[in-house]
């Protein structure tokens, strides 16, 4: 009789269907720190790069920096630092478009932000061609390819996130809401933290 | 999906706010010596961190 009526209570229990709701311990919501310990994490990456970079420059090589007779093509660099902070206003037409309901605007807008991404790229790479050193040349080789190729990495990615976008929109997928364009959200927050670290990046290694 | 509080739209002010931040770095280091720019850079670092950190200060106290 006593198992039954716990075999019944159990069955009762079971009417609730799929997993238990998430306990939400922390006092920040899960996107804002989701979002949070990715940023804090990028920035530590990058930091640990720049560290290296500075320690190079200032304690290993303090005379000559770039050493003789390397030269880096500044203008070239900073032609690629408009395109790609170009691609962070573009990138946010395609989100103010999405969110006024303009699917065209959403379309050209992810197209426009993809060209001029894949234009940093392959400028990028096309100057890894012609530098006249590689990442074997120095410690100065070493940590320019470093830095630029980790960042290009995350060009890459950034690149990849915006394909899938594309696609998406093409397919007809998102829409105003906020909920409904989640998908052209986190890339295009994505694409302007890669943006920001570029500026660094090309104030860094090309101009200081 | 009411829990997102970071939108692209902020973001994207902080894309522009680093762009000019960059661009008086990159004035500064032409006009004068590259230790100024970068002592200015570590000095727009430094302030960007202390902002950072009250905002999720804030974030943290409101929710």
């Amino acid at each position: 009789m006593e198992s039954a009526t716990v075999a019944l209570g159990h069955d009762h229990a079971d009417e609730h269907h799929g997993p238990p709701e998430a306990n939400q311990s922390s006092r920040i919501d899960r996107q804002t720190l989701g979002i949070l310990l990715f940023i804090v994490s990028e920035v530590m990456l990058f930091g640990a790069f720049f560290a290296s970079y500075f320690f190079l420059r200032v304690v290993v090589n303090p005379s000559a920096w770039p050493p003789h007779p390397y030269e880096l093509p500044v203008a070239v660099a900073g032609v690629n630092t408009a395109i790609l902070v170009s691609s962070s206003f573009t990138v946010h037409y395609a989100l103010e478009a999405i969110r006024r309901g303009n699917r065209a605007g959403l379309k050209l807008g992810l197209l426009l932000t993809w060209m001029l991404g894949a234009t940093f790229l392959f400028i990028q790479l096309n100057e890894y061609v012609h530098l006249g050193f590689s990442a074997r040349d120095l410690s100065f080789g070493s940590i320019f390819y470093s830095l630029t190729g980790l960042h290009g990495a995350h060009v890459f990615v950034g690149l990849m996130l915006l394909t899938f976008a594309s696609i998406r929109a093409f397919r007809g997928h998102f829409g105003p809401d906020a909920e409904d364009h989640l998908g052209v959200e986190v890339p295009g927050i994505y694409w302007h933290f890669v943006d920001v670290m570029w500026i660094v990046v090309f104030v860094t290694v090309y101009i200081l | 999906m009411a829990g997102v509080k970071i939108s692209e739209e902020a973001v994207f002010r902080w894309v522009v706010i680093v762009a000019l931040a960059g661009a008086s770095v990159i004035a500064l280091t032409l006009l004068t010596r590259p230790l100024v720019g970068a002592l200015w850079g570590l000095v727009l670092v430094c302030w960007a961190a202390v902002h950072a950190y009250r905002w999720v200060e804030r974030k943290r106290r409101g929710s």
